[in-house]
Formats: structure tokens, C-alpha cells, sequence
């Protein structure tokens, strides 16, 4: 157990988790005695009918519901300001993000305009400009990857301005997470892989970098256990309820842990290829997941072998040899990634080069390393990275991540 | 309720000394190696024109200002007030300064354990720390660098000679 010489950790949201969680919703909106809720989603959640399941559980206690369903892939600051017009046009008294991270952010920018009672959401950007409790919000993540349903921060992007802009605050905590494995179960088996991969990522990096302290470890260390053990499962079997429900408790887990002790490399590398190529978060973890160990192996050998009694369990744990733990966690990680490629058909790519497009074109064209090892370095989570990173670094660490071959330990620099 | 003793802010007059001392001559520095070495220039040229930057300790000080003026990197005293910060790291009191300039821990570190608040976009901050580690690895010795900054670099044996005399000497008659 690694003790910092000090540290700080903050959940205050009120986890409901389980088989019909859902029903739960108007006597947790009459505790914060609130009426008349506002719906945010987008259109491929509703599509997919996870409103009509939310709606048919209000309807009978409520006396309107209403649901904007026009929140974009990514956040938009426009689609913000007017559904807080909505809001407040309709006399609203709550917010229901129903989605994945873009619905959350989406909210959580939603409920600064509201309760702020402000006209430009931009005026609260950074850290620490809220001062006060916000207008009651409900979380309900329809994804188990991001952990937003947990996190205190919203990012929202000004298309028009081409900036992207991050809120923190813990009063951007939503009040209310909600995890109920209907609404994560027609997730097709591609992007169970990937927003899996995002979770165990996040448990991952929480539990090794710089930040990591005893609270976070416990979260981190219970949801690699969850994630590592059911998410093949629900890949396999979509319709695995039990599985669903404890993806959906592992990505909450990770998201506590992950917010409270931060991320490294992987995270660094994956906002860059997501920022100039386009990559799918959840992808560019599961890809860079193992080169992020394998980078820091030196740094923390130690923490890293741990890992290996959640996914490999105590029997493998104790007959694995000390000096071969922390390698054997890189190894399962790189074989999981094998085998949901396998049992996606092939879309859940397993380096760089593999990633395309619905078109079937190369996403990751090798001549924008460079243009993404650049980009990194503009990027916080570089901070929290047990060994430091450069240019060259990171430029090393994904050329092996685009040929998909084990990154060459002999070559991180060691000071 | 009857007010027994007026609890005042101040004291530590030994660290409260050695921050302020430590920031001054950090400040000119930075200004030195700017002109010294090719990556921080190379830093600073990333960074807006009127960048200006500060650090120090809340609530009330010592503080350090640094800012490009007509393509200049300066060090411009220990008063920040009035002036437009693009980016502000503020140690959150006297003790954290102290521990994080006797180099016990790292600015890394400390940012990880909440000590630093950063206020500004992330890309010039990490602009910033990453000009105080290259500072820090010029004036101090090998042994101490090595708590300071998370990796150590492997510089040429000339860059690191002349460009401590450089710093140092620049550093000292503020030029």
C-alpha cells in the first residue's frame, strides 16, 4: 500500500445501482423536491428506445415529461444555451441526463446556465468559478466506460470559436447516479468492447499514477476485478443482465477512482489521436492501455504486479513469480484486446493501424505521429504520469502502439 | 461571543525569507534562460505575445511575475496586482511553498497532492513547468535536481556548463 504524504478524495453522489434502479427515479426527484424534470439525451439513445423505459416510469407519477433529444456526439455550447432556454421557458426544476459522456457534459453545462441563472456558460469555465449547489441533477450513464455519471468535470466545445472548453467543480457532481443494466443492454458488442476498455483504463491509470492514494486504490482495484471479469461475458452476450449491471458498477468504480487520483499517459496520448485523427476514446485506451504500463514499468513495478490478483485471481497470483507480475498484467491486458477482436468480428482494433472508419480508410494514417506526439503536450494529464514524457517519448510510445508490437524497454529514457 | 484572541496571518518570518528570496532569483532566471538556452525559447515563443505568468503563495505572497514584452522574456518584480495573468500557480500556503522550493517534493508531485492551484489554459501552464524544470536543472546541482524534476535530462555535457554560467551570471546582474 503506497501512503501519500497527503491527499484529498471527494464522491458525494448518491449511487442507486441495480435491477429496476430506474423505478427509484420520481421518489429521488420528490426528495429534492423536484416536479418537473427535464429530459437530456441525444437521438441514438432514444432511437435505441431507453426513453420510452425512462418515460414509462415517470408518466404515472409525473404530470408532463419533457425531453430534449438533440445533444450532438460532442458537446456543443450553442445546443447548451438553448436547451437552458427550454429549461426555463417550461418552469423546469431538474435535469435527467440520460446518455453517454457528451449527455452528461452536455447537462452538467445546462444546470451551470440554469442555476446560475447566467447568459453565457463560458463565464464559469475553469476551475473552481462555482460557488454554489446547482439545480438537482439525475445521471443516468447509458454506456459503462466513461464514469461521468461520477465526475466532477463537464467539457463543452464552442464549434463556432473552435475551442473546447472544461468545467470543475464538485458541485458538478450530479446528485443522483442511477445504474441499471436496461439501459446499457442494447449497446452493440463494438462499443461494449471499447467503453469497457475506457473503464478498465481508467481503473488502470488511477491505480499508478502519481495521484493514487488509498481511497482511490480500493475503487480502482474493485473495478479492474469487475470490468476484467464480465466484460468479455457481455461482449459474448449482450443480453447477460447480471454482466451488465456489474460493467455498469465497475465503469462507476473506475470513474470514482479515476477523478480522484487522475490519469497518465494513456489518457494523454489517447485526448491527442482522439483530437487529430479522430479516434474513438474508448479505442485509442484499449490500444494504449498496455504501452502506458509497459512506459512506466520501471517507475512502478510494483504497483502494477498488484493488478494481477484482481484480473488473474489468487491462485495465478501466487504462482506467477514476483519478477514477472507486473509483465503478466501487460500480457492480459494485450490478450483481452485479442480476444474482443475476435469476438467483435474484427472492429475492435488492437493498434493504430487497424482503427478505421465507417468507410473502411485508415484513421490513423502513420505520417500523423508526429502531429499527435505534439499534440500531447498540450494536454494535462501528462502531469500525473509517473515518468515524464516528451516529444520523443511519446512519439516512441506510438509508433510501437501503431504496429501493434511491445514497446522496446530499452529505449524509455530512465533518469 | 466574546473575542479572546485575534488569530493573525504572517509569521514563519524564516520560510516567509527564503520563498521570497527563491522567487526573485528564480524570476530572473527564467529572463536569463530565455536568452541562454534554445528550449525555453523555444517555450516562450509558443506563448502569446503579452504572456504573463506568476507564481507564489496564497493568500498574500511573496510572488514572482514573468512576461514577453516586445518579444522579450522579463522578469517583471513580485507584484502581481493589476496586471493580466494568462496563467497564475499559487502554492496554497507558506508550509506547501517552503516543501516544494527545498525541493522535497516535485512540482509534479505536488500538483498531485493539491498543493498547486493552477489557474489559466493547461497548455501554457505545462509551458511554464516545463521552463521551471529546465531552470532548475541549470541552477542546481545534479543531486537536487533529481528530487525537483520527475526525470533527469540527459544533456550535453557543454549545454549544461555554459548554460549555468550563462544563467547564473545573467541571473545576477539581472540582464
Amino acid at each position: 500500500m503506497v501512503l501519500p504524504d497527503y491527499y484529498e478524495f471527494c464522491c458525494r453522489v448518491k449511487i442507486v445501482a441495480g435491477h429496476d434502479a430506474l423505478e427509484q427515479i420520481p421518489g429521488l426527484l420528490s426528495e429534492k423536491g423536484a416536479k418537473k424534470p427535464l429530459i437530456i439525451t441525444d437521438k441514438g439513445v432514444a432511437g435505441a428506445g431507453l426513453i420510452d423505459v425512462v418515460s414509462r416510469v415517470l408518466q404515472d407519477r409525473l404530470a408532463g415529461i419533457l425531453i430534449a433529444d438533440n445533444v450532438p456526439p460532442d458537446s456543443d455550447l450553442r445546443i447548451v444555451h438553448q436547451l437552458a432556454q427550454f429549461y426555463r421557458d417550461n418552469g423546469c426544476d431538474a435535469i435527467i441526463a440520460v446518455g453517454g459522456g457528451s449527455v452528461m457534459d452536455t447537462a452538467k453545462g445546462v444546470n451551470i446556465v440554469v442555476s446560475e441563472n447566467a447568459s453565457d456558460l463560458m463565464a464559469f469555465s475553469g476551475a473552481g468559478a462555482l460557488k454554489r449547489p446547482l439545480k438537482p441533477l439525475i445521471a443516468i450513464p447509458t454506456t459503462a466506460g466513461t464514469g461521468s455519471e461520477v465526475t466532477q468535470v463537464a467539457v463543452i466545445k464552442d464549434h463556432e470559436k473552435h475551442l473546447k472548453m472544461a468545467f470543475l467543480s464538485y458541485f458538478l457532481l450530479p446528485d443522483v447516479s442511477i445504474l441499471d443494466p436496461r439501459m446499457t443492454m442494447t449497446m452493440p458488442p463494438f462499443i461494449t468492447a471499447m467503453t469497457g476498455m475506457d473503464a478498465l483504463s481508467h481503473a488502470t491509470e488511477a491505480y499508478y499514477c502519481l495521484q493514487k492514494n488509498p481511497l482511490s486504490d480500493a475503487h480502482a482495484l474493485s473495478a479492474v476485478s469487475m470490468i476484467y471479469q464480465h466484460l468479455p461475458m457481455v461482449v459474448q452476450n449482450p443480453s447477460d443482465l447480471n454482466g451488465r449491471l456489474a460493467m455498469s458498477i465497475g465503469a462507476c468504480l473506475a470513474g470514482i477512482a479515476f477523478s480522484n487520483s487522475m490519469t497518465g499517459i494513456v489518457h494523454n496520448l489517447g485526448h491527442a489521436s482522439g483530437s487529430v485523427c479522430g479516434v474513438p476514446h474508448g479505442l485509442a485506451m484499449a490500444i494504449l492501455l498496455p504501452y502506458g504500463l509497459e512506459y512506466n514499468m520501471h517507475k512502478c513495478e510494483d504497483i502494477i504486479a498488484r493488478l494481477l490478483l484482481p484480473m488473474a485471481g489468487e491462485t495465478d497470483y501466487l504462482n506467477t513469480p514476483k519478477e514477472q507480475k507486473a509483465q503478466k498484467v501487460v500480457s492480459l491486458i494485450r490478450q483481452m484486446n485479442e480476444d474482443l477482436h475476435i469476438l467483435t468480428n474484427g472492429r475492435h482494433a488492437r493498434c493504430f493501424r487497424e482503427v478505421k472508419d465507417r468507410e473502411g480508410k485508415p484513421m490513423v494514417p502513420r505520417e500523423t505521429l508526429p502531429e499527435i506526439a505534439g499534440a500531447a503536450l498540450l494536454d494535462g494529464a501528462s502531469m500525473y504520469n509517473p515518468e515524464d514524457t516528451d516529444y520523443t517519448d511519446n512519439l516512441m510510445v506510438l509508433e510501437a502502439a501503431w504496429e501493434g508490437c511491445p514497446l522496446d524497454l530499452s529505449k524509455v529514457k530512465k533518469g | 461571543m466574546e473575542i479572546v484572541e485575534v488569530v493573525r496571518a504572517g509569521g514563519k518570518p524564516f520560510k516567509r525569507a527564503y520563498v521570497s528570496i527563491f522567487l526573485w532569483f528564480t524570476g530572473r532566471a527564467i529572463q536569463a534562460a530565455a536568452k541562454v538556452d534554445e528550449q525555453v525559447r523555444r517555450e516562450f515563443n509558443s506563448l502569446p505575445d503579452d504572456f504573463t505568468f506568476s507564481l507564489g503563495v496564497l493568500p498574500d505572497g511573496p510572488w514572482m511575475v514573468i512576461g514577453r514584452e516586445k518579444g522579450q522574456v522579463k522578469y517583471l518584480g513580485g507584484d502581481p496586482e493589476g496586471r493580466h495573468l494568462h496563467v497564475r500557480l499559487a502554492m496554497k500556503n507558506i508550509e506547501t511553498a517552503f516543501l516544494i522550493l527545498s525541493f522535497r517534493e516535485s512540482t509534479a508531485l505536488a500538483t498531485a497532492r493539491n498543493r498547486l492551484i493552477t489557474e489559466g489554459e493547461v497548455p501554457q501552464a505545462l509551458a511554464m513547468i516545463r521552463v521551471m524544470d529546465i531552470v532548475e536543472v541549470y541552477l542546481l546541482p545534479k543531486m537536487i535536481a533529481r528530487l525537483a524534476v520527475k526525470r533527469y535530462p540527459s544533456w550535453t555535457p557543454g549545454r549544461k556548463f555554459f548554460g549555468r554560467i550563462g544563467i547564473y551570471s545573467r541571473a545576477m546582474l539581472g540582464i
